[in-house]
């Protein structure tokens, strides 16, 4: 961090408690020990915890003036020198202490005003408010709570012209925060720019003026601190937990107008404590460093930098302190010319009822959605390169191109997120009605009806719905999205072939990533409601065995809800290589399964093979003749060489049991260097089902090369070869099929 | 000859051991009530329903009796069971209800629902003290669950009886934060309500518990359907749920309430009297017998309160209860 806010906050510190430290002794002076302190809002509103910071921090209260000596002594020795100019030792934690004790002292400085009846401040006729009253607390507390209000600003100082203040101040509200307004700038503050431009201030329209000097700002973690002790059941004293609850569950965040100076970085130092960041309008230096604060501590953004009028530098300067705090907004649902929800998910809309076709038969149709910087996203711009619905005569000419190109920008964003979101548009457009979405890729294909058409609906409006949706259900990991539809071909080819890059290496990305190469898998009880014992735990070589879930989504879908069903598992001590038996899985399992499963190994059939629950793609089988297995998919109603069709097996080994020799497992594990490893892998394929064999064709060859059995496919028999041990033993010796020959499986 | 033959018959009684669960995990005790109003502790066993010889059962399974601000939605054969001065005034109805056994009372405020009366947030609060004061057992109160309507409502009566530990509900997956902060807010418990989901409910559990209301202030509501419309379901949820927290799940360790007289009486066999096949029986009794095996079979898998409706069902189900309990 900065040397200079080090140096400019201990010597704010300082200032302060010494200002306090004079008030005190005035005060014990000329009102004795004895006279009450308590703080009230303008109305006479009363409000609990006593002097709250204070008693956040300390558990002391304050109720007469005699009591704030103690708190006072101890904002002394929380005091350090100034960094030298030479030797700079570490500094951050010095600077947040000072931060500490200029709170205190300025509460100290308000307990004695208020105590000789000089707050709320009055100015002219104005009456600011000072700290706010028990009940309003507690109403806007639920609303914090509950996520509709997400915290508060607290506006400081001056800003560059009336008009800015006002437009501050409608951009916060536009969003929910409350704002609180302190401070001045050579004696003029947004209070008096507000009132001059005929603002209404007050709890009714969410703006509470808390004074005119920097000090009152201390109302502001004074109403943090009371917030955790109502809804965070923080006890008086505990001041660890004070602060935490506000970095995690408070987004708050102070907005510094105007110059600095020496007590605003101090009582800026007191609020980062609390998790809220500063931003600032004018050049200041940085504090990047993120951990006290959930991202950065001290953000410049200065004005004249920012480009656009005055409404778009407001509009510009909040969206910064809103990412910088991390504060997600919920959007409500756009009007859409159509019904949305997910009864429209799998209408299906014919040749004749549709208005155009994109993508299939009417020409090329791709969707690529990409991570880019924040700076290069405009949240919620959606556009439409080339002809919307209603400029394409898709009857004259059916002949269409169609690229839906999106772009998202988010903190916790990664690029291994790109393909899990992209795969979300499925179902998001699905469920506008009339409009119908299938494949994915560069295999999109999309239908709209003339239903849907006639009543207005438009390309722009998906637009509209993939911002909305994406920021409620995936608020966490995106923070901006745009959207930009291309409907000529010069545009859609280049998005074609560019797409075809990113999927390629996407493709590899995936492939390339090793059980060996991460110390976490995932878990997947999603089905526990109906086999409560069973627990799938993914690995990057092994998706989960309903075959929707690999690693990534998995880690993915924990990001976006991390009380999910998808839960991170340690690895820990790898217990038998070959089996891949690990300690933390095996612990995961036995915590998860009602502590049932014991023991599970992911490469091995016969020793503690995962469980299976009701919606595996495939099952697989020892046939002990064969000296191998058998592989039985879902889409296969055909007898097999174990003497049970898919659904009888289903019911053998269902329902979350652990059945050595019979398993569970996707269509793509078979593909998988991972894929029965402990027992020989592929090699041990005497049977599989056709339709099984078919779909995995080209991938399964290459597999067989990869591990030196190029004509392994000919020797694994199917439905069509034989459906008895007794034909398929006797196949396997005239292909001699090399499980024959393998060491013996049980 | 016979006769003359002696046998002595000896008979001998094998030691039998009766198999006995081992349980780690206690179900959390959850005070409803106090600030002056009785209170009523629920939860606390360590052993499955009245199997007390596997663990301890410190509370009984808890009778709510229910009224509502708008009755109309309840057959008139359960209406005239209370009679007509009674059901047309919540604080008459409570009094009744509570003369007649009642430990708890729940009051569903149905006409603030936005397709019926539609009334509002006054007519809610006027409702909640009519009960408050007319009782001093303590209260459980259900809004219409309508999120919108019950987020108006809840909040402001939340306030209204601040500290006195009132349930409130319902809190659902995707509606849960209003009423729950209102609980923290003013110390009162909240109702978790999942349908039918062990999954879910231990999801929901975790989200209340996460926003900021203890576990100790949390019942939850796995949802029933009654005798013929469900019912399995919620036997096999509950079990599973007890059985978990028995196991030493912490969060599932919270009580759980179910509703099986409200779920009754909006079914066939306890509304209709007309019309229905001779093997029905008579509407009364067979009405009532459904509404008394619902909450029979419920409270065995694992209710810690069960909302009733009829006073002869509060009457058979709290002497069954007390039977088991060995009272």
């Amino acid at each position: 961090m900065s040397r200079f806010i080090a140096a400019s906050t201990a010597r704010g510190a300082r200032q302060v408690i010494d200002k306090a430290d004079n008030m005190l002794k005035g005060a014990l002076d000329s009102l004795g020990p004895d006279a009450p302190v308590e703080f009230k809002d303008r109305s006479g509103g009363p409000t609990a915890y006593y002097l709250p910071v204070i008693y956040g921090y300390l558990g002391h209260k304050v109720e007469k003036v005699g009591d704030l000596q103690y708190p006072l002594d101890r904002a002394k020795s929380l005091l350090a020198p100034e960094p030298d100019e030479n030797m700079w030792l570490p500094y951050l934690g010095e600077t947040l202490d000072a931060g500490v004790g200029t709170l205190w002292a300025e509460e100290i400085i308000k307990g004695i005003e208020f105590a000789q009846g000089k707050q709320p401040e009055a100015k002219g006729d104005f009456q600011f408010n000072g700290p706010i009253d028990d009940g309003q607390l507690r109403s806007w507390g639920i609303a914090m709570v509950d996520g509709s209000m997400p915290g508060f600003a607290v506006v400081i100082g001056e800003a560059p012209s009336n008009q800015a203040a006002v437009r501050i101040v409608r951009e916060l509200q536009a969003r929910g925060q409350l704002v609180f307004l302190s401070g001045n700038v050579n004696g003029r503050s947004v209070v008096d720019q507000l009132l001059e431009e005929g603002v209404d201030l007050g709890y009714p329209t969410y703006t509470v003026s808390f004074g005119s000097d920097t000090e009152s700002t201390v109302y502001a973690t004074g109403y943090a601190t009371r917030a955790a002790f109502s809804f965070g059941n923080v006890t008086p004293g505990d001041w660890r937990r004070v602060l935490l609850y506000n970095k995690f569950r408070c987004f708050a965040f102070a907005l510094v107008l105007g110059p600095m100076d020496d007590v605003k970085w101090a009582t800026g130092a007191g609020a980062i404590d609390y998790g809220f960041p500063a931003i600032a309008n004018t050049m200041v230096p940085h504090i990047l460093p993120t951990g006290v604060t959930r991202y950065e501590d001290v953000i410049s953004e200065p004005w004249d930098d920012i480009p656009g009028d005055t409404n778009e530098k407001a509009k510009r300067l909040i969206d910064k302190c809103i990412e910088v705090r991390g504060i997600k907004v919920t959007i409500p649902q756009p009007e859409l010319p159509v019904t949305y929800g997910p009864a429209f998910e799998g209408e299906v809309i014919r040749r004749r009822d549709m208005q155009v076709e994109f993508g299939s038969k009417s020409g090329p149709g791709v969707e690529l959605l990409e991570m880019k910087d924040t700076d290069a996203v405009e949240d919620g711009k959606c556009e439409v390169v080339g002809p919307d619905i209603d400029e394409i005569d898709f009857g004259n000419n059916p002949n269409t191109y169609f690229a839906c190109k999106i772009d998202v920008a988010g903190r916790a964003m990664r690029d291994e997120f790109e393909p899990v979101l992209e795969r979300q548009l499925h179902n998001l457009s699905n469920e506008v009605e009339g409009y119908q979405h299938q494949g994915q890729r560069e295999i999109t294909w999309i239908r709209v009806s003339k239903k849907a058409y006639e009543a207005g609906l438009r390309l722009k409006h998906m637009g509209d719905v993939f911002h909305t949706t994406f920021h409620n259900q995936f608020g966490s990991i995106v923070d901006k999205i745009q959207t930009t539809f291309y409907t000529n071909q010069e545009d859609v080819e280049k998005i074609m072939e560019y797409a075809r890059d990113k999927y390629r290496e996407r493709d590899e990305r995936i492939g390339g990533l090793k059980d060996e190469s991460v110390d976490t898998f995932y878990s997947c009880t999603l089905c526990q409601s109906f086999a409560p014992t069973h627990v799938c735990v993914i690995n990057p070589e092994r998706p989960g065995l309903c075959g929707a879930y690999t690693w990534l989504d998995c880690r993915a879908a924990y990001e976006i809800n991390p009380r999910g069903p998808n839960q991170p598992v340690e690895k820990g001590k790898c217990l038998d290589e070959a089996k891949g038996e690990f300690e933390g899985v095996n612990q995961f399992v036995y915590d998860n399964s009602q502590r049932t499963v014991e023991r599970m190994t992911l490469y091995s059939l016969m020793d503690a093979p995962m469980t299976t629950c009701g919606c595996c793609e495939c099952n697989m089988v020892l046939i002990p003749e064969a000296n191998g297995i058998m592989i039985v998919s879902r889409e296969d109603f055909g007898e097999t060489p174990c003497g049970m069709k898919f659904t009888t097996l289903m019911g053998q080994i269902g329902g979350g049991q652990q059945s050595p020799g019979m398993m569970g497992h996707g269509k793509r594990f078979v593909l998988s260097e991972k894929f029965i490893s402990a027992e020989g892998g592929l090699r041990r394929v005497v049977w599989m089902s056709k339709p099984l064999k078919e779909e995995l064709k080209d991938d399964l060859q290459q597999r067989c090369e990869a591990i030196g059995e190029p004509d392994l496919m000919d020797k694994i028999a199917d439905g069509d070869i034989c459906t008895t041990v007794e034909d398929l033993v006797p196949f396997l010796e005239e292909k001699g099929h090399p499980a024959l020959s393998m060491e013996s499986m049980i | 000859m016979l006769d003359s033959i002696k046998f002595k018959l000896e008979v001998v009684v094998p030691e039998v051991e009766i198999p006995k669960e081992k349980w780690t995990g206690r179900v959390r005790e959850v005070k409803i009530g106090g600030k002056g109003r009785k209170e009523v502790v629920v939860g606390g066993a360590t052993a499955m329903p009245f199997l007390d010889f596997e663990g301890e059962i410190p509370n009984p399974p808890r009778v709510a009796v229910e009224v509502r601000d708008d009755p109309s939605g309840f057959p008139p054969g359960l209406l005239s069971s209370w009679g007509d001065d009674v059901v047309n005034d919540v604080g008459s109805w409570a009094k009744k209800a509570a003369e007649l056994g009642a430990e708890i009372i729940t009051l569903r405020l149905t006409s603030a629902h936005p397709e019926g009366q539609n009334t509002g947030v006054e007519e809610a609060k006027s409702a909640v003290d009519k009960v408050l004061s007319a009782v001093d057992l303590p209260l459980m109160v259900i809004g219409p669950e309508i999120a919108d309507k019950d987020n108006e409502i809840l909040v402001p009566i939340a306030d209204l009886a601040e500290g006195q530990r009132i349930v409130l509900g319902n809190c659902v997956e995707n509606n849960y934060k209003t009423i729950a902060a209102a609980c923290i807010a003013a110390n009162h418990i909240a109702i978790a309500k999942t349908p039918l989901d062990i999954n879910l409910a231990k999801q929901l559990n975790v989200q209340v518990s996460d926003i900021g209301v203890p576990l100790e202030s949390i019942l939850m509501d796995a949802d029933m359907g009654a005798l013929g419309y469900g019912i399995e379901y919620a036997i096999s949820i509950d079990e599973r749920l007890k059985l978990a927290a028995l196991m030493g799940d912490s969060v599932t360790a919270v009580p759980i309430i179910n509703h099986p007289g409200p779920e009754t009486w909006r079914q066939k066999e306890a509304k209709v009297s007309e019309g229905v096949p001779e093997s029905w029986g008579g509407y009364d009794e067979r009405a009532l017998y459904w509404e008394e095996l619902s909450a029979t079979s419920i409270i065995h898998s694992g209710a810690d309160v069960v909302t009733l409706c009829h006073p002869k069902a509060v009457e058979y189900i709290k002497s069954m209860i007390a039977k088991l309990m060995g009272q």
